[in-house]
């Protein structure tokens, strides 16, 4: 059969067309479900980043099973700081209701590296207003105690002035209020 | 100097590394080698005819594989038809699967009908695989006929005039891309898609005459000097364009002096110095001007002329690619902190290492040995084979 | 001087009652299996109005501000934001700045490991006369125009009618457009998943009534997050009285939903 003079571009024409029209069926069969439904995203992404699994707990999650450090911890000044700073995440510790592993109490050296985190007064961008600051070891040589002496040797480290300021009260120092 | 360096945490890690150098680059060689065959085809300059088959090979060759860099690059390449499938309105990258097709479908179809007597004359002399290639090729259809030819003709003409804009577009988007970002100072000013467009004119245009030389030296065969000075004429006009534009960029920050002028300024003054005044500016771009002027302006014996245009060429590809580089990767080496700058380590075995541009470097050249064996490059062989 | 003895009998007895009744209760726990989910229905909220309503896509507004007379550096948000969404290292989803000027006019800023370890020392590298310094938490602006979901080319970031810039994971090519077109750096590309990420605001517990969690473990209230349709909330009441508020790198045009009070000159 001869081909007309024409009819190598008419066969190119058709494959273009087929060309496209699969392209375009495909980008409608790929194209996933919920997409456009508030813009030119997939909508569901919306509720699977709400859904995403919450790690932390508050204080008040960690209070409501720990009632005697709540006493203690609500009534300080470390009333702000968060439990699972120092602990640990709340995921780590309770999956479905139930206890599933131990969250981590710190020791001493620790401790004060965590306490020196926040008062170490050698940074100076820490508002004295906000933050009460020492310097260490003179803030130990001050107080007349040893220099190897750990934070909470002195301080319950859930409310810091606690046996501070009973001891003052029972030296007759501070007045018992 | 290093006390006062900062770099903000999550601006430390380079993310648009060498294959994104790379594919600008590719692309920046197809748009350059396209100006070529536009320019024969659609402007009638006679001069080009020797290189106007071979320039649309060498384009459709780099483009082919013009794609792999971003693929290599992309942490999830496997993910990447999302972009044409739902692609942004607003994203200039989401323009790149629809450009790429377009313009691959385009040169495809402008090689096809430019070599079809060619290759209808070569279908009846082969047999077996080959036959069957050149069949489809061709459409099946051995109509050589004046009507159909003029036919082509026309169409030829018309597909090499819309492809003009759609290597613009091709290369353009590509420049638009880093102007857009108005979070890094030293890629957001409008002059960024016509520096890039007129670079990869620049480094298409060398790439073609290098290689036309070099082949016909390497098959101890004459080289058309018209056709290479025209190539040299062309290359100085798109090249003086080019660097006056990549100054002008430079200068207007250093005068303006807005906010961001000092992070620039400290960017091409130090981690920059020699990459960028040095080598792109000094060795790359006022050599070559230098030496452009003398082949254009001086007569010249032949094979001091072919020599010198071969020199020239290398050079101002080397250009192109520093220029990529200085605006790629110097541009993150500016931290988003105005206050300091981070470092690149270019690694030899990553992904988007040394190896791997090398390897997508040699490639289009592969595929262009291949592709000359079913698309003769030359006018004089086919003349002398039929 | 001291207590009586009857008294501290009877302390010790409301102890030692407490500690049996956390004892017993704790351990119940152990054997009673609470329902599923009831970790958050039995933490109160911390944004009024959330839980028990339907989550009204449409007429959310939110609001970020970070008070940097407050910040102390301690690093908690930091610590805390790492373990929520198990940030991989070197990367940040919120860090802490700190900004030193001496008198000569002269900025040094640093950012050691983001601040996650706190700043537990000052900085060794230099010998200058302090005239002042802050530090400066940073975090996702949520730009009201963001260019990053102007220039990803697949939809996976997008602005959420509720206000929210998110991430959509499994759409993401980690193209990193969106990483180069942040100004303020808060994203990045997670080596682990190959996609882009940044800070969402914790909007998982956001939309179950808890406060983000740089928010919640923040010691000292340096950072704040309202609702500001809630008339009472202290977000609101900062952004309608006279405080100054200030917004990062305004001329970006992004229109940031996250304001700084006592933001200095010289951070950007």
């Amino acid at each position: 059969m001869k081909s007309s003079y024409n009819s190598h571009i008419k066969r190119i024409v058709l494959g273009l067309v087929v060309f496209a029209v699969l392209g375009f069926v495909g980008k409608i069969v790929m194209m996933p479900k919920s997409f456009g439904k508030y813009g030119p995203y997939r909508a569901d992404a919306i509720d699977e980043e709400a859904n995403r699994e919450i790690r932390h707990g508050t204080n008040a999650s960690c209070l409501s099973c720990h009632p005697h450090e709540a006493n203690i911890h609500l009534a300080g000044l470390h009333k702000t700081i968060s439990c699972e700073f120092c602990h640990g995440p709340y995921a780590d510790h309770i999956k479905d209701g139930k206890v599933y592993g131990k969250l981590p109490v710190k020791t001493k050296e620790e401790i004060k590296v965590l306490c020196l985190r926040c008062h170490n007064k050698a940074i100076q961008a820490r508002p004295g207003e906000v933050i009460k600051t020492i310097v260490m070891p003179e803030h130990l040589e001050s107080q007349k105690v040893k220099v190897s002496h750990t934070c909470d040797q002195c301080h319950q480290v859930h409310a810091p002035l606690k046996y501070i300021n009973r001891a003052k009260e029972i030296t007759g120092i501070k007045e018992k209020s | 100097m290093d006390a006062l360096n900062f770099v903000f945490p999550n601006d430390l890690h380079v993310h648009w590394s060498m294959m994104i150098v790379l594919y600008p680059y590719l692309t920046g060689l197809v748009d350059g080698s396209f100006i070529v065959a536009a320019l024969y085809y659609v402007f009638g300059v006679k001069s080009l005819k020797p290189i106007s088959r071979f320039s649309l090979v060498f384009a459709l060759a780099f483009l082919s594989c013009a794609m792999f860099p971003l693929l290599m690059h992309l942490g999830r390449p496997e993910r990447n038809q999302n972009m044409m499938i739902t692609p942004s309105p607003t994203s200039a990258m989401s323009g790149a699967g629809f450009i790429f097709t377009v313009a691959i479908v385009l040169i495809g179809l402008i090689v096809l009908l430019v070599y079809r007597p060619t290759l209808v004359k070569l279908r009846l002399k082969t047999k077996g695989i080959m036959n069957i290639l050149y069949r489809v090729l061709t459409m099946d259809s051995t109509n050589l006929s004046p009507e159909s030819l003029e036919l082509d003709r026309k169409i030829i003409k018309f597909l090499v005039a819309i492809g003009i804009p759609v290597a613009t577009v091709l290369h353009g988007y590509v420049g638009f891309l880093f102007g857009g970002v108005k979070a890094n100072p030293s890629w957001s000013t409008p002059l960024m898609p016509v520096i890039f467009l007129f670079s990869a004119c620049v480094s298409g245009i060398s790439a073609l005459v290098l290689a036309y030389i070099v082949i016909k030296k390497l098959r101890n065969q004459p080289v058309d000097l018209a056709c290479v000075r025209t190539c040299i004429n062309i290359l100085a006009g798109f090249f003086i364009l080019a660097f006056s534009f990549e100054m002008l960029e430079v200068f207007s920050h250093s005068y303006l002096r807005t906010w961001y002028h000092h992070a620039v300024e400290g960017l091409l003054n130090g981690p920059l110095f020699y990459s960028f005044w040095v080598w792109q500016v000094g060795i790359c771009s006022v050599l070559p001007l230098l030496l452009l002027g003398w082949l254009c302006l001086f007569k010249l014996k032949a094979s001091v002329f072919k020599f010198f245009a071969a020199t020239v060429s290398i050079i101002l590809l080397l250009q192109v690619l520093l220029m990529r580089w200085n605006v790629v990767i110097g541009g993150q080496l500016m931290s988003k902190s105005t206050r300091g700058y981070t470092q690149f380590h270019p690694e030899w075995f990553d992904k988007e290492g040394i190896i791997t541009v090398i390897v997508l470097m040699t490639l289009p050249f592969i595929v262009l040995f291949i592709m000359s064996k079913i698309f003769p490059l030359w006018l004089e062989e086919e003349k002398a084979s039929s | 001087m001291g207590k009586p003895d009857a008294e501290l009998d009877k302390e010790r007895r409301a102890f030692i009652k407490k500690v049996l009744n956390g004892a017993i209760a704790g351990s119940l726990l152990l054997v009673i299996p609470m329902p599923i989910g009831a970790a958050t229905e039995e933490i109160p909220e911390q944004i009024p109005g959330i839980r028990g309503e339907k989550w009204d896509m449409f007429n959310q507004r939110f609001a970020f501000i970070v008070d940097i007379t407050r910040c102390i550096g301690c690093g908690s948000c930091c610590v805390a934001d790492r373990r929520e969404y198990n940030v991989p290292e070197g990367y940040y989803r919120t860090w802490v700045e700190r900004y030193l000027k001496d008198f000569e006019s002269e900025v040094y800023v640093d950012s050691p490991h983001g601040g996650l370890d706190g700043y537990q020392s000052p900085r060794t590298d230099i010998e200058v006369e302090v005239r002042d310094t802050f530090f400066v938490p940073k975090l996702c602006n949520m730009c009201k125009e963001p260019p990053c979901v102007q220039v990803c080319p697949v939809g996976a970031t997008f602005k959420t009618p509720d206000g929210f810039v998110l991430m959509d994971p499994k759409r993401c090519v980690g193209c990193a457009y969106c990483i180069q077109a942040c100004p303020y750096s808060s994203r990045f590309l997670n080596p682990n998943t190959r996609t882009a990420e940044k800070c969402t605001w914790c909007y998982h517990r956001v939309r179950k009534g808890l406060l983000p969690i740089c928010v919640n473990v923040c010691p000292t209230g340096a950072r704040k997050f309202g609702d500001l349709n809630d008339k009472n909330s202290e977000v609101y009441k900062l952004l309608h009285e006279h405080e100054v508020l200030t917004v990062l790198k305004k001329d970006m045009g992004t229109y940031p939903a996250l304001y700084y009070k006592g933001l200095r000159r010289e951070v950007v």
